[in-house]
């Protein structure tokens, strides 16, 4: 390799080191930054407080942009909320002016303050689904440092009771696995409640990646065994600047179960290649609960859903030392 | 004081029958390198007293594990039933389920006898096939990601090596491999086939069949105790798939 040239990312290494591309998902990563340094450009003359991060998430945020993806955005200070506050979210509307992802979780102006109000009452499902997504999906548009000074805030509100080496932050642990288990348990609430718009899409998107933002949310924080209590906010937040895809394929690497990591961000790969085929993607979005047994394309979902799971479960159950972290603080 | 007999294995897996009642498993898996991976299941074709009793296979293979198994209509005559066993909407516990494409008995041509695999349900996940049964790649094409091409044994003139399935592959791009990893053992002791094609299909593997092989006649046994050792190295390459026993559990 050229000196000079940038090491590959995670992805690319472990897909080199199995002799295969993960072509979806490069042209994905492409295809968000061309986006991003477009919408850069067309808000160049926008003012931002210097406390001020425009922040993507969802599909931008992980960086897998497809033909359908909703336009996940929030403007966030690490300083108080005021008057006069710039950019507002009007003035992203050249850029954002798409579907957005979640009702109401978007398309908002929010503190770090807010968003570190972790549990008890106040801690709505609201805040909590925008401050994990902004732990473990976002990347900025605008501010780059300010975003950074976002993250490192939040893991201060975690970490700052934690003080024990080589132990994964519990406070910080327990979240990340009860916002998995809302999304979970909120899937199957809105499909009782007689939502059910786009549930075969959310279905195979709860199976797939939201599964793969747990699992790169999970990883990082077991990767606090290995440093003692005054490395881990470094550790967390370097890793949490990375996509999730980044995080899962270097654990893959790291813990020596290439053929299988190859598999499971090839299955990823594979829906992410499906969800970028407009009609393919619409056919899901149209398709009711009770024909979803009999559709090719929803099976197809539900099988590559499978396999990273398995992937996923190979890599923290069958792995030192991950398989004794996962049986120490996992279920318990 | 009278001495107290060990207790007994545990079960791997807690046992669901066809008709939702719990069971106690009469094959505790003995083997550490079985009971430690998930998913493990068995195929029926190992189940010869019961040919044709599909329900009846099933609950045979419940019995190993209620995770992953696979359906064995090893001759075409059988294959029929099979389609009408699942199109009866089995309620059936597996999250994995899979079905050996027939290898005997062949009657009908490649395009009807594909039409006939197609129409299995959407539950069955992959659909394995012996490379010697294609004589035509592009009438497999329907099958799409659910077909599995599986490697040969050294009784088989092609079907054995990376250079043999390769053709068939870029023929048929989204089809899966199934690692028979005793078919590669007995071509090479060193297991360095099985690592060749692991190297070279890896990223399709969907499954793995585990067994041993009896000597000189290549029917599949139960896993030796040499073997679990000389395939130990392979099958770790391959955490993430369901293994299917195409033989008993080993009860030694």
């Amino acid at each position: 390799m050229d000196p000079g040239s940038p090491s590959p990312s995670p992805l690319t290494a472990l897909g080199a080191a199995g002799g295969v591309v993960f072509g979806a998902l490069e042209a994905a990563r492409r295809r968000t930054a061309e986006r991003c340094d477009a919408a850069r450009a067309v808000l160049a003359g926008v003012p931002r407080d210097r406390d001020v991060a425009v922040v993507l998430l969802g599909s931008w945020g992980r960086g897998e942009l497809t033909s359908g993806s909703d336009d996940d955005v929030l403007v966030i200070t690490t300083g108080s909320r005021r008057p006069g506050l710039r950019p507002t979210v009007g003035e992203l509307q050249p850029v954002f002016g798409g579907a957005s992802g979640a009702q109401g979780t978007f398309d908002d102006v929010v503190t770090v303050t807010e968003l570190a109000t972790i549990g008890l009452q106040e801690d709505s499902n609201r805040i909590l689904t925008r401050r994990m997504l902004v732990l473990l999906e976002s990347a900025p548009l605008l501010g780059p440092d300010v975003h950074r000074r976002v993250l490192a805030g939040l893991l201060d509100a975690y970490l700052g009771g934690e003080r024990r080496d080589r132990r994964p932050p519990r406070f910080l642990l327990n979240d990340v696995v009860r916002y998995w288990r809302t999304v979970a348990v909120d899937f199957e609430a809105k499909a009782r409640a007689g939502e059910d718009g786009k549930w075969a899409l959310r279905h195979a998107k709860l199976r797939t990646s939201r599964t793969m933002l747990f699992a790169g949310g999970l990883l990082p924080v077991l990767e606090c065994h290995h440093v003692t209590a005054d490395d881990a906010p470094a550790l967390l937040l370097s890793e949490l600047l990375q996509p999730p895809t980044d995080r899962i394929a270097a654990a893959f690497l790291r813990y020596e179960a290439v053929d299988a990591g190859v598999r499971t961000l090839g299955a990823y790969d594979r829906f992410l290649a499906l969800l970028h085929d407009p009609e393919r993607r619409a056919a899901l979005e149209r398709l009711p609960r009770s024909r979803a047994r009999e559709d090719p394309d929803f099976q197809e979902c539900r099988r590559l859903g499978r396999e990273i799971q398995q992937g996923l479960t190979a890599l923290l159950f069958e792995r030192e030392p991950l398989r004794r972290l996962i049986r120490q603080y996992g279920v318990f | 004081m009278p001495r107290r007999s060990p207790p007994a294995l545990q079960p791997a897996f807690p046992l669901l029958a066809l008709d939702g009642r719990l069971q106690t498993p009469t094959r505790p898996l003995r083997s550490a390198l079985l009971a430690m991976h998930h998913p493990l299941g068995a195929s029926t074709g190992y189940m010869d007293f019961s040919r044709g009793d599909w329900a009846g296979m099933v609950e045979r293979a419940v019995e190993v594990s209620t995770f992953a198994a696979e359906l064995s209509a090893l001759g075409e005559d059988e294959l029929g039933g099979l389609v009408a066993f699942l199109e009866g909407t089995p309620r059936l516990p597996f999250h994995y389920l899979s079905v050996h494409a027939p290898t005997k008995r062949r009657r009908l041509a490649d395009p009807q006898l594909v039409a006939l695999l197609d129409r299995l349900p959407a539950l069955v996940d992959a659909i394995v096939v012996h490379p010697d049964q294609i004589t035509t790649p592009a009438d497999w094409l329907p099958l799409g990601r659910r077909l599995v091409i599986e490697n040969m044994d050294p009784r088989k003139t092609q079907g054995q090596l990376p250079k043999h399935l390769a053709p068939l592959f870029d023929a048929l791009p989204d089809a899966g491999f199934c690692l028979d990893v005793a078919h590669a053992g007995a071509i090479a002791e060193d297991m360095g086939v099985a690592h060749g094609l692991l190297d070279a299909f890896g990223a399709r593997l969907r499954q793995v069949h585990v067994s041993s092989l009896r000597a000189g006649r290549g029917s599949h046994v139960p896993l030796y105790r040499k073997d679990e050792a000389r395939f130990a190295r392979v099958l770790a390459r391959c955490p993430d798939v369901p293994w299917i026993l195409e033989a008993p559990p080993p009860r030694r």
